[in-house]
């Protein structure tokens, strides 16, 4: 039909665009696309918002002697300590569905919108778009709990001060619990990426998520087995509260920290793989 | 035109060798061999479920080759140091976001390539996203999607560009601007590679035509052979006389066939030379009738069995 003319002539022959893939540019790309999303904006509002109010009803009812008739005159030393990292971590407990429901949305939303295309299209090694995302929701989530647990600090002090109680946030008996709980919430933030990643669907990644920090202890503590309670100290949401929760809270589980961080740890490493070997492979 | 980088150099070509994909028991692509080159547009042309779209996403590495391979300017996508400057796609006018403004979705597929605010300003303004460029997706008509997907093809200033029935869902305005794109496009030297079902759109905006029918390649020609392999025009006579007519009929580039009693269709001969030839012979006519086979008709033809066309295209 029409005879093509190229319109310029040709001495920029190989005037290519310089500019190319990169990982920091895809991690840039994945920050954009986190904070761009009301969903994102909300839910990590709601964190924030959760454990600093959760502190400040936790504070109380223990100052008012309501949590079991504890009288808060005259405590002190441990003990006290014990109480401030008690109300300030109990919404985490709490802020943990919103988490987790956040990492699956990351990546089931653009599955169910159509965007894993785009983003495929634009990252076609596939595996450093997965990795830019889970970099980004952790170091996102990571910030979002350390403000949530020390702004609770800092509630749970305003309460205490007037009842005569003192901790310090220099203290490693108070800043380690803030900063496992929310290194707890960003692994649980990357676990549940990985979920949605192999599953692609929200509603199902979601049911799976919920399922195992809400349904599966329950259930195994209902088995009258011992094998049924060994297992227990080794799921997710268990090992991760014992990452920051003082004893009184999480039932006296025999794991330390460290040993519980590592099996948090080991959850991720799986659904991490899982949802990278299945990335690798599937059509988009 | 949307920053112009002047002539590609000549492998700027889509290439596929045997090229095939199979979903379970189903084969939507079976071992196409085809290239597509620059400077011009090329059409893929076939109807919904013909494989043309599973072609697509093959190139841009979306969906695995279960067999053969599909190179873009020498590589396989994936390969390419900078993707987006190779090969800018939609595939999906909705591949993007419903909860994220046009622009937010521009900077993020920017970003990954380094590319500055200055080009996805520019996009916006050559797509005519200006006004809504703020807004949510989400809201978009089909029109509108259409233009972003358009807009996110063309971020990379690429070399290749494949557009997956870009003109769906627009206002004749926007197919008119769609179709001048592509075409000035194509002018710069840029590989266009184009699907359609509708092959009244292809003629107006294609070159080269590939058709594809449930997932072989049909017909790999010029767009112009394509329309007048298509249209021979074709006459219905009826005559008490039809067998003899038809003998008389008869000749090398004329082909004859008879409907039913007393109705002939004739292929390669004018009405008008149908007619003489009769009041020649003496044999009445009751009917003389014309029939242009449209482009439509011509490819339909052309799709309605792609098997049994495939063996006499190879013949």
């Amino acid at each position: 039909m029409t005879t093509i003319t190229p319109t310029t002539a040709g001495s920029d022959q190989l005037d290519r665009p310089s500019t190319r893939l990169s990982f920091a540019g895809v991690l840039r790309s994945e920050w954009i696309k986190l904070r761009t999303l009301r969903s994102t904006v909300w839910s990590y509002l709601f964190v924030i918002l959760l454990t600093l109010g959760m502190a400040l009803v936790m504070s109380l009812t223990i100052a008012n002697g309501m949590g079991g008739g504890v009288d808060v005159q005259g405590v002190s030393g441990p003990a006290a300590t014990e109480l401030f990292v008690q109300s300030s971590v109990f919404g985490v407990f709490l802020a943990q569905l919103v988490v987790a429901v956040l990492g699956v949305l990351v990546v089931t939303g653009e599955y169910s919108t159509g965007m894993i295309r785009s983003t495929l299209a634009a990252v076609p090694t596939r595996l450093p778009a997965l990795a830019a995302k889970a970099a980004v929701l952790f170091v996102a989530t990571f910030i979002v709990g350390l403000i949530s647990t020390v702004g609770a600090f800092f509630v749970s002090t305003a309460v205490y001060s007037g009842y005569g109680l003192s901790a310090s946030i220099a203290d490693s008996a108070v800043f380690l619990p803030l900063l496992g709980a929310a290194l707890y919430l960003s692994l649980l933030a990357v676990f549940s990426l990985g979920v949605g990643a192999m599953v692609r669907s929200s509603a199902g990644g979601i049911g799976i998520v919920l399922a195992l920090i809400l349904v599966v202890p329950v259930v195994l503590q209902m088995i009258p087995a011992d094998w049924a309670q060994s297992v227990v100290p080794y799921l997710l949401s268990d090992a991760g509260t014992s990452m920051f929760a003082p004893a009184g809270m999480t039932g006296g589980d025999s794991m330390t920290t460290w040993q519980s961080l590592l099996i948090v740890l080991g959850w991720v490493a799986a659904s991490s793989t899982g949802a990278a070997m299945l990335l690798a492979k599937r059509d988009a | 035109m949307c920053g112009v980088r002047g002539i590609r150099s000549v492998d700027d070509m889509i290439t596929a060798e045997g090229l095939t994909k199979r979903f379970g028991e189903k084969t939507a692509v079976d071992r196409l061999d085809f290239t597509v080159h620059p400077g011009r547009v090329t059409g893929f042309l076939g109807p919904n479920g013909a494989g043309k779209s599973t072609t697509m996403r093959m190139v841009v590495g979306l969906d695995r080759p279960s067999a053969g391979s599909v190179t873009v300017n020498g590589r396989r996508y994936a390969e390419h140091r900078a993707p987006l400057h190779e090969v800018g796609a939609l595939l999906d006018a909705k591949a993007v976001h419903t909860g994220r403004t046009a622009e937010n979705h521009l900077l993020a597929m920017a970003a990954t390539h380094g590319i500055g605010r200055q080009r996805v300003r520019e996009v916006i303004e050559l797509t005519g996203l200006e006004s809504v460029a703020r807004k949510r997706v989400g809201g978009f008509s089909l029109g509108m999607g259409q233009r972003l997907g358009i807009a996110a093809a063309l971020l990379g200033d690429p070399a290749t560009l494949i557009l997956d029935e870009p003109v769906n869902g627009l206002d004749p305005e926007g197919v008119l601007w769609v179709r001048r794109l592509v075409r000035n496009l194509a002018a710069e030297g840029r590989t266009i590679f184009l699907s359609s079902h509708l092959m009244s759109e292809m003629a107006l905006t294609a070159d080269h035509l590939i058709v594809l029918g449930k997932g072989r390649i049909i017909t790999d020609a010029p767009v112009a052979d394509v329309i007048a392999g298509g249209t021979r025009s074709r006459v219905n006579v009826r005559s008490p006389h039809a067998s003899r007519l038809a003998d008389l009929l008869a000749g090398p580039d004329v082909t004859v066939m008879r409907a039913d009693s007393g109705v002939l269709e004739v292929t390669g001969l004018e009405a008008s030379a149908i007619g003489d030839l009769a009041a020649r012979h003496s044999v009445a006519i009751h009917e003389l009738t014309p029939k242009n086979a449209s482009l439509e008709e011509a490819y339909m033809a052309l799709t309605a069995d792609a098997v049994e066309y495939r063996t006499e295209a190879l013949r």
